[in-house]
């Protein structure tokens, strides 16, 4: 009984993750038999190919059974959309065997869930580019125009590649084209710096796999360029001013940050630029991402901390048209996101106030401090207006730790030293417009020192916390209240103040070479620096429960955990 | 569903525009019988089209009062503004009164209006009162009246008469002040958080107004007080607004418009700040600079008032009121930082709040249908309450 060989032949067929020819979709061509039955498995098994024929041949002129497979992408789990388990029989009559052209014109019609295509390897030797074409039509719909601009790209290099059905991924693509709402990053992560999945959520990209080395580089890693550069200018400013005179700094330090904070920069835009040309989909889901969304501003932060650091050998005056040239991005980035603090809806600023968002307000700051630096008036005033304005709103919104903001961690994390960044940037800009370190200017500096004494004597609630690339991007407010205390101590000089800045600068740079050590094992002895960026890879829509539960039991996670997660969600 | 789409719009404190009310007004029910009452009363009398005005109509008279100042600042020879001067200069001064009177015209004609509505329908102008747009509105004619005595080409500023009109017109605007800011903090219905709305911000424009023309008749003291009743509770109200705590959804589509008030505020600070420390310092320009920022980030976000745009209402005209105090701030920097890019901003926000005041006064002779007052919308508010409470 072929009919009861067919159905013993399925669950066989499940368990192998083999690849057939299939005409067209995952639908089975019975017309003209000239296809092998898709039930039957092994390839490269001569014997039973010839056997399938000869099946199919029998098969086809009794009962015509169809069946449609999609397996899923991922070994590891399950996924909406892209898993369907269809058993479809249908009961069609075999009338026009000369039909061959669509003799299941309900197949043709039925709307394909599939995400992948399953194709052939006949010949043995192709077996290695084959498996590459599949992995890399998984981080397709993270491609710019979804892999297409690669195609492109390879067809001029000449490389003859299988080209996939340009469908098979179009609904994968629909449910990835469009960037979540910010409502999903908030339900589907979870951490202080948002980058952690839920348990119950599922990631759109194989997670046990390492993805391609571009789709993991974050624009978190413009923090390490922060950091460093941040500590040229500690380095130029312990070595320039007169109060520190005491100390006999040279020139050296600074030259060689300096350099090594050009180089970093170079580095990290080069990559980060890549990555937008190709993986064009991924920038935009980060752009998205409510806490990734400040690193944008962190580039050009870092240029500026590159001019404010520059040394006296290199060059003393620098141009105003580089100011101009810097401040340009960071006010088009700004009217975005301050409109949508002001405008509400989605993006209103107390649903997703988190302390990453003080990079944005810093820029204005470090922006003002240049500018007076290079003896311009009225720019410095506009840009310090304006983060002012914005910083005092921040300040009370992330105070007031409003119910309906989710994004502020509960536990103590690297992320709360953002809140020294601003006041201290603001004292020292401040300081340079109007000529000498007034009133004005210590208030925010004191309000600085105290913040940094807060979160100083509870440095031991920040050990345990998993070392991440964003890390870099919180030394900087180390480093920053460290030259305004410098500065300060420019202005009153006595034994405290001087005492003060030789501690914190010593403090700051203990803790970069710290993370410079850290960064260093993670990079090339555990080779864990860039993860698998999930924050990036949530899915449009929360999956179902049934699918959550299922990925659950395959990836094998704690089941308190787990209920724990789901009692979370069933409350939101 | 009509019934329910009332209900929905009494439970969210909106507006109804006016053709949604005319839809929600053909309801069954318990309110058949005043609905009816209310149509049998538009359809008999004119006197009802006079009733059924309510306070956001004095953004007209914001508008034309705010252009007769900038124009009287254009013009004052103390002003050095370059270009504009000897355009300025062209025109005869008779057309600057003839504009001063339009405006006094218009803002006597709408206060007369009000009066009519105050005696023939207090209940509704109570609900106008509670309502936390409505209530906002209530600064605009003594705004109006202040801006008006600053730009007179009458009198003198320190002029005894003057100073009489200046405490007369600044009276109401604190007892409001106290109204209206004491149930902020105290009253359980009406925290800030409940009500601040953008429209919030004409209360806060209202004391820095009359400081600003305190200041220029020589009452410093006076100046310095109402400035920091205003600045203080702009603070607070800067820092609601943008925090957005209850969503946008307090804020009808049809008013959006009044998000250009973001702009008013902290220009009207500035003006004040400058004429209380007689020269525009920091402070005043970053104030400036900061209502500059709020401009570029409105203007760069069309699709925020695409819904408003769509039919003309009164609504329109709290365009202009803001662009006009923008262009006088613009002109105060310019006097002071002497250079190309002040001059070319002056001439630019000036030409550019002309112009729209224009249109405006264009499209209200050319659409007045739309922008009569089809219907109460706090009569129905008002009697729902009744049957709700």
């Amino acid at each position: 009984m072929e009919q009861t060989e067919l159905q013993v032949e399925i669950p066989s067929v499940l368990k192998q993750t083999s690849c057939q020819n299939i005409k067209g979709f995952d639908c089975v061509d019975y017309g003209n038999g000239n296809n092998p039955n898709p039930l039957e498995n092994a390839i490269s098994d001569k014997e039973s190919y010839g056997e399938s024929i000869a099946g199919s041949k029998i098969t086809k002129l009794e009962l015509q059974e169809v069946v449609i497979i999609s397996l899923p992408a991922s070994p590891s789990g399950l996924h909406i959309g892209q898993t369907k388990l269809v058993l479809h029989s249908e009961k069609c009559e075999n009338t026009d065997q000369n039909d061959t052209k669509n003799p299941y014109p309900q197949l043709a019609k039925q709307k394909k869930f599939h995400s992948q295509p399953i194709l052939v390897r006949e010949n043995g030797d192709r077996k290695v580019v084959h498996s590459e074409a599949i992995r890399d039509h998984r981080f397709d719909p993270f491609k710019t125009w979804s892999g297409r601009l690669e195609r492109q790209i390879s067809n001029l290099r000449g490389k003859a590649t299988q080209e996939p059905d340009i469908e098979a991924g179009a609904s994968e693509r629909d449910e990835i084209e469009e960037a979540p709402g910010v409502d999903r990053y908030f339900d589907a992560l979870e951490g202080p710096e948002l980058d952690t999945l839920r348990a119950t959520e599922v990631s759109v990209l194989p997670e046990d796999e390492k993805w391609p080395f571009l789709l993991r580089f974050p624009v978190n890693a413009f923090g390490i360029c922060l950091g460093v550069s941040s500590q040229a200018i500690l380095w130029k400013t312990l070595n320039t001013s007169p109060a520190m005179s005491f100390l006999h700094i040279s020139p050296m330090p600074n030259l060689i940050l300096w350099w090594a904070a050009l180089a970093l920069i170079l580095f990290v835009s080069f990559v980060y630029l890549l990555k937008i040309v190709f993986y064009f989909e991924a920038v935009k889901r980060e752009y998205h991402h409510p806490v990734r969304v400040n690193f944008f501003f962190a580039p050009w932060i870092a240029c500026m901390f590159m001019a404010l650091a520059v040394p006296p050998s290199i060059a003393v005056n620098l141009r105003p048209f580089i100011w101009y040239i810097l401040m340009t991005p960071i006010f088009i980035l700004e009217l975005k996101i301050y409109g949508q603090w002001m405008s509400g809806g989605q993006r209103r600023l107390s649903k997703v106030a988190n302390p990453s968002n003080h990079l944005s307000i810093v820029g204005n700051f470090v922006g003002a401090l240049l500018g007076a630096n290079m003896g311009l008036k009225e720019g410095p005033i506009f840009f310090f207006a304006v983060g002012l304005a914005h910083y005092i709103v921040l300040f009370v919104t992330l105070y007031q730790r409003l119910p309906t903001n989710a994004a502020l961690p509960k536990e103590l994390h690297p992320v709360f030293f953002l809140f020294v960044a601003a006041p201290s940037v603001a004292c020292m800009a401040w300081a340079k417009i109007q000529g000498d370190f007034d009133y004005a200017a210590r208030i925010p500096y004191f309000i600085a020192l105290f913040l940094y004494m807060s979160l100083a004597v509870r440095v031991n609630f920040f050990t345990g916390i998993r070392f991440s690339l964003a890390w870099w991007a919180y030394t900087f407010p180390m480093t920053g209240a460290s030259i305004a205390t410098i500065k300060y101590t420019m202005a009153v000089t006595n034994v405290v103040t001087r005492s003060l800045s030789v501690c914190l600068s010593a403090i700051s740079t203990f803790t970069v070479s710290t993370l410079l050590v850290y960064t260093i094992v993670h990079a090339f002895v555990l080779r864990d620096l860039f993860p698998n960026d999930i924050s990036i890879a949530i899915t449009r829509k929360k999956p179902k429960f049934s699918k959550m539960l299922s990925h659950f039991r395959s990836s094998s996670a704690d089941s308190k955990d787990f209920d724990s997660s789901i009692s979370k969600n069933s409350e939101i | 569903m009509a019934q329910n789409q009332r209900r929905f719009n009494v439970t969210n404190h909106q507006i109804p525009i006016p053709t949604l009310h005319q839809s929600t007004t053909n309801t069954t029910g318990t309110d058949t019988g005043t609905s009816t009452r209310a149509s049998k009363t538009a359809s008999s009398s004119d006197l009802s089209i006079l009733t059924r005005f309510h306070a956001g109509y004095f953004r007209i008279s914001l508008a034309l009062c705010s252009q007769a100042l900038l124009w009287k600042t254009l013009a004052e020879p103390t002003t050095d503004a370059r270009a504009l001067s000897s355009i300025v200069r062209t025109i005869p001064s008779f057309a600057f009164i003839l504009l001063w009177s339009i405006a006094l015209l218009t803002l006597l004609l709408l206060c007369l209006l009000y009066l009519v509505r105050c005696f023939l329908r207090f209940r509704s102008v109570r609900a106008e009162l509670a309502h936390h747009v409505g209530m906002n509105y209530l600064f605009a004619p003594w705004i109006s009246f202040l801006m008006l005595l600053q730009a007179t080409p009458f009198l003198q500023p320190d002029n005894r008469l003057c100073r009489i009109l200046w405490c007369a017109f600044s009276v109401p605007i604190v007892v409001l002040d106290v109204k209206i800011y004491g149930q902020w903090f105290t009253q359980g219905k009406r925290f800030l958080s409940m009500v601040a709305n953008p429209t919030s911000q004409i209360t806060v424009i209202g004391n820095l107004v009359g400081a600003h023309v305190a200041a220029q008749m020589g009452w410093k003291e006076s100046a310095v007080c109402m400035f920091s009743l205003g600045i203080t509770h702009y603070l607070v109200l800067f820092v609601t607004l943008y925090q957005r705590f209850l969503g946008s959804d307090s804020l009808p589509a049809m008013l959006r418009p009044v998000f250009f008030l973001f702009i008013a505020a902290p220009s009207t600070a500035s003006l004040a700040w400058d004429s209380i420390s007689s020269s525009f310092d920091t402070g005043c320009k970053m104030l400036f600079f900061l209502s500059l920022f709020l401009f570029a980030s409105l203007v760069s976000r069309p699709a925020l008032f695409k819904r408003s745009m769509r039919r003309f209402s009164v609504a329109w005209w709290a365009y202009s009121f803001p662009l006009t105090i923008l262009a006088l701030a613009a002109t105060e920097y310019a006097q002071d930082v002497k250079g190309v890019i002040p001059n070319v901003l002056m001439l630019v926000l000036s030409v550019l709040s002309v112009v729209v005041t224009l249109a405006l006064m264009v499209f209200t002779a050319l659409k007045t249908n739309d922008i009569l007052p089809h219907d109460d919308p706090f009569v129905c508010y008002n009697i729902a309450r009744g049957t709700t409470t």
